[in-house]
């Protein structure tokens, strides 16, 4: 928790991803809304192509913002401190909370400003709900333990995105699939479970290995 | 011994690549002698499958342990799936330009496929970007183990989802083999004589592995 509070403090303070991030995220959603021109796509294409181009903005501007975590630890040298100060599962914890509410920040910003600039109807609301916030979830998870790897690594940047979408991808695919059944107004199936069941595994994944990962 | 056993190997897969083609019956349903390249792709594939699984086993000894020999066993099973997935991905696309017509079409085994090979091209990515052998050992083998926690997803839940042109595995639901006698014998020889060939690439290439770093420390 305290892990938690240091890095929404440092965050306020320098506002950096926050600011960074949404500007990001803005800026892709525009590309993509202007690149499907002022008429948009028809009605049978948009359920099958608007869910996917939402999945990935959000896939690039977490892959923007998240890496940061642990990546500003090793680049201003605070990285052995915190090892001292805090145990494994403790970091990783608000690591993953931080994580998760810049993720769902960015989730709140986008989806609302993509349906409104896409005119894209959602059938069902709650389902789309739903999906965001285990896709969000899952997206924090993953991405938390390979920031964690990647930090330690040279040519961060490159590296984080050629390791996290290989792990993110099933998470992608099913997320993309459910958000589909939420527009066209299906209900809840099983494969939101099977997101459930991802974010579960991806968790417990990452506090078993975050420790070998970092403690030299 | 070693050197009987290498012959011996080579014998074997002679005899399952003449049995491929003069053997074995074509099987039906399919077009022309298409059939007959499943002998190399169902083996090859089988190969990547039992490296990549055998590469997220070696990890997890090496995270208990911290033997060196692990990782290096990891690593060089993870090059080698590689090599044996890339096979597989081709002689599966030439047989679905016959087939369905087209060379690619993300069918859920070809989705799984290329995404297993983008998490093991990027494990070898991060293996080159650390320096530090100890380092490397401990983040390659976290994220090798990370790649096991998420394979299920790609392998079993995937493939439901999705609608899939593939046909059925040698053992399918239902556990009958549903493939002429003589066809199994040659799939099966293939496949037991890939996974002899694995293991054996495996050993030397570990070896010379072991030598190079041993020179290596020599220099420092």
């Amino acid at each position: 928790m305290a892990v938690f509070a240091k890095e929404w403090r440092g965050e306020f303070r320098t506002r950096y991803a926050l600011n960074t991030l949404g500007l990001f995220a803005f800026t892709t959603l525009v590309v993509v809304s202007v690149s499907l021109g002022p008429l948009g796509v028809s009605l049978a294409q948009g359920t099958a192509v608007l869910p996917v181009l939402l999945w990935i903005i959000l896939l690039f501007s977490a892959a923007a913002g998240l890496p940061r975590a642990f990546v500003h630890e090793e680049e201003t040298q605070t990285a052995t401190a915190l090892r001292l100060a805090a145990t494994p599962s403790a970091l990783f914890c608000g690591k993953l909370l931080y994580g998760l509410t810049l993720t769902f920040a960015l989730e709140l910003l986008v989806t609302p400003v993509y349906v409104a600039m896409t005119s894209l109807t959602v059938k069902s609301p709650g389902l789309l709900a739903g999906v965001l916030a285990a896709g969000g979830f899952g997206l924090a998870a993953g991405s938390t333990l390979v920031a964690a790897i990647i930090a330690q690594a040279r040519a961060k940047g490159t590296l984080f995105s050629v390791l996290a979408f290989p792990v993110l991808l099933p998470l992608l695919l099913i997320a993309v699939e459910l958000t589909r059944g939420a527009v066209a107004g299906d209900a809840a199936d099983v494969a939101l479970l099977q997101l459930l069941l991802y974010d579960a595994s991806v968790t417990v994944a990452g506090f078993m290995l975050f420790p070998v990962v970092w403690n030299p | 011994m070693r050197k009987l056993l290498a012959w011996l190997l080579w014998l074997w897969l002679s005899a399952v690549i003449v049995g491929a083609f003069l053997y074995a019956p074509l099987a039906k349903g399919f077009i022309g002698q298409s059939s007959r390249i499943l002998f190399f792709h169902v083996p090859m594939a089988w190969v990547s499958f039992v490296a990549f699984i055998a590469a997220g086993v070696w990890s997890l000894l090496f995270l208990r342990g911290r033997d060196p020999k692990h990782d290096r066993a990891a690593a060089v099973a993870v090059e080698l799936g590689v090599l044996f997935g890339v096979l597989a991905t081709v002689t599966g696309a030439l047989w679905a330009r016959v087939m369905w017509g087209a060379y690619w079409n993300w069918d859920p085994r070809q989705t799984s496929i290329v995404v297993a090979l983008l998490f093991y091209g990027a494990y070898l990515a991060l293996r080159s970007s650390l320096e530090d052998r100890d380092q490397r050992a401990r983040l390659s083998a976290a994220y090798a183990v990370l790649g096991l926690v998420v394979a299920p997803f790609l392998f079993f839940i995937m493939p439901r989802i999705m609608f899939s042109l593939h046909p059925q595995s040698v053992i399918n639901a239902q556990g009958k083999v549903e493939m002429e006698s003589r066809m199994v014998q040659v799939l099966l020889g293939g496949s037991a004589g890939c996974t002899a060939l694995f293991f054996w690439i495996h050993n030397l290439r570990c070896r010379v592995q072991a030598l190079a770093e041993r020179k290596s420390a020599l220099y420092e």
